[in-house]
């Protein structure tokens, strides 16, 4: 009797714990999909009624260069995130699953910067990278290269690399995720690998790697991903200049906004949405299934 | 033989090298971070001419000014007001339905905990212009209530897949005794699931407040007024604040790292279970 009044599905029960979520969830996620699709076919200044004008924002936004020199910087982005991040975090995480001196204490250090804000990540660099008091100039002029002190992130050649290069060296949310799985590997593995006289170069590369494969088609998914979406430290550093040269494609749905072109600037979501679940797609079509996408987030 | 000789002689360098990838990284997560405190402790002078040297006077000063000139127990308020209350209606709410998706058993479950988690596919950034019509319409502009709904519910899809996850694992013994013993499904989640999946929440939680504490686009986006500016939002307008006054702003900004920092002391194991929950399974 106690078993079927477990079993019977009690529908208010239901509604009534999951209207809440629904609520907000179709408030925040399904609404706003729908009004970015829909707005991105007219033209609209968030005053008078939008305008139908079919896919012309989408066909306008293919002949504007600024927007196209955004779209190149978010691939360079997820490439440099893809085959720059995660290289490195799997490189550190597979030292640190092997254990050594003070791993836990690295591992918590190296995720550190995650949870500072990147308000003040991009202050702080900003001061680094900065023309006159920057400590990246001044340490040059010590170690005796006064002429290669530069405006970092004034300089079209070189701000777009400074951004990326500081985001790319940050490893540790990746790490983290990628030693997780590394330390899932039953230690037998190494133990027969060692007696067979396979150095430990030869057991990461035959063992660890290939074990691993789910785990950094996953993590190169998310970061790839991350890259398309990218817009924080850009716009607070830069805000897309000097001429646009660090410019990304949510600046320029953001500068279209404050310009009142709501119907452009939603043409630009929709299609980072689309181009983001993309990548997502087909990487994990090429690269190989994965389960979990979990970690995909803001 | 010569295997073995080959191997002891790549083994110190492989030593040096494996210490010094990982040496580089821990100095580049923290001199930064190390030259920025110390530099808030210098008069601009001294971080001016000579910004790798210890201050030959601590500068404590730089701290009161920051706080004068910032604004900044207000901004703190505000911020804190919005991560509590965003992180307390986003688990309340992620946690019933978490609750009634892992428990029971119904048509569509499946497809509601999948819809709910794929919110994760789902670009922020690319939903500025409708986030910013909703709460208008909402008559949420320019308040904490705007930023503490949207941040709740940006924070849906994860917080769903955490609790989720957590409470699926829980002993299902019991709840079957309870709802013997006449339980309505609020006693059995109010009673037994809640009080049992505290890890899990807390863990949750603790992605939500940091998320809602670091957030940046959205409070400036949704907010225009001092009375709702948060604390990162704050940290854009030191520049202009402190004008030349370097010194005393990175005291400022060190101010506002400290509560991230703390909260990660504290949950540092959690969020790590939490970022690795999903990813074993991968």
């Amino acid at each position: 009797m106690g078993k079927a009044a477990l079993h019977r599905v009690p529908w208010r029960g239901i509604i009534l714990f999951l209207l809440p979520v629904c609520i907000l969830y179709f408030l925040f996620f399904v609404y706003p999909l729908g009004f970015v699709f829909i707005i991105g076919c007219t033209q609209w200044n968030g005053v008078t009624a939008p305008q139908f004008i079919g896919l012309k924002n989408y066909i306008d936004l293919l002949q504007d260069p600024t927007f196209l020199l955004s779209v190149r910087n978010n691939f360079i982005w997820a490439l440099s995130l893809g085959f720059g991040q995660i290289p490195l975090a799997a490189l550190v995480a597979m030292i640190l699953a092997r254990k050594p001196r003070g791993w836990k204490f690295l591992r918590t250090m190296y995720f550190l910067p995650n949870v500072i804000s990147q308000v003040a990540i991009s202050m702080m660099w900003i001061a680094i990278y900065n023309a006159e008091y920057g400590a990246l100039n001044k340490l040059l002029e010590l170690m005796g290269y006064a002429q290669l002190a530069r405006n970092w992130l004034g300089q079209i050649e070189t701000a777009l690399p400074a951004i990326i290069l500081q985001q790319v060296l940050y490893i540790g949310y990746f790490m983290i995720i990628i030693l997780a799985g590394a330390m899932a590997i039953p230690s037998s593995f190494y133990e027969a690998a060692e007696i067979d006289g396979a150095s430990v170069v030869q057991q990461e590369l035959y063992i660890t790697l290939p074990l691993l494969r789910g785990i950094l088609v996953t993590s190169m998914t998310l970061a790839m991903a991350y890259g398309l979406r990218h817009f924080e430290a850009t716009f607070l550093m830069t805000a897309g200049g000097p001429a646009n040269s660090t410019s990304v494609m949510g600046i320029q749905l953001f500068n279209n906004m404050s310009f009142l072109r709501y119907g452009r600037a939603n043409a630009i979501g929709s299609a980072l949405i689309v181009l983001g679940v993309l990548v997502i797609v087909v990487l994990r079509n090429t690269l190989g299934r994965s389960e979990s996408i979990s970690e995909v987030q803001q | 033989m010569l295997y073995e000789t080959k191997r002891s002689l790549f083994r110190p360098l492989g030593i040096i090298l494996k210490w010094s990838i990982l040496l580089f990284f821990l100095l580049f997560t923290f001199v930064p971070l190390g030259w920025l405190v110390l530099s808030s402790f210098k008069t601009n002078f001294e971080f001016e001419t000579n910004p790798f040297a210890l201050p030959a006077v601590w500068q404590f000063g730089n701290y009161v000014k920051a706080i004068q000139i910032s604004g900044l127990p207000r901004l703190f308020f505000n911020s804190i007001v919005v991560s509590s209350f965003s992180t307390v209606l986003n688990l309340l709410v992620t946690a019933m339905a978490a609750f009634v998706l892992s428990r029971l058993r119904f048509p569509f479950q499946n497809a509601i905990l999948t819809t709910l988690t794929a919110g994760v596919l789902i670009p922020i950034i690319a939903l500025m212009v409708p986030y910013f019509s909703i709460i208008r319409a909402l008559g949420l502009y320019d308040t904490l209530w705007g930023l503490i709904v949207t941040y709740a519910s940006i924070n849906i899809p994860i917080s769903v897949f955490l609790l989720h996850g957590f409470m699926r694992t829980l002993p299902r013994e019991l709840e079957e005794a309870a709802v013997m013993d006449g339980c309505t499904l609020f006693q059995r989640f109010y009673r037994i699931v809640l009080p049992l999946s505290q890890l899990g929440i807390v863990t949750a939680g603790t992605f939500v407040f940091l998320y809602s504490w670091n957030e940046f686009l959205y409070a400036m986006l949704l907010t225009s007024s001092v009375a709702s500016r948060t604390i990162q939002l704050g940290i854009r307008f030191f520049t202009s604040q402190f004008f030349i006054d370097y010194t005393a702003m990175y005291a400022a900004i060190v101010i506002t790292i400290l509560p991230s920092v703390v909260v990660y002391i504290l949950f540092h194991d959690k969020i790590v279970r939490g970022l690795t929950s999903g990813a074993v399974k991968g």
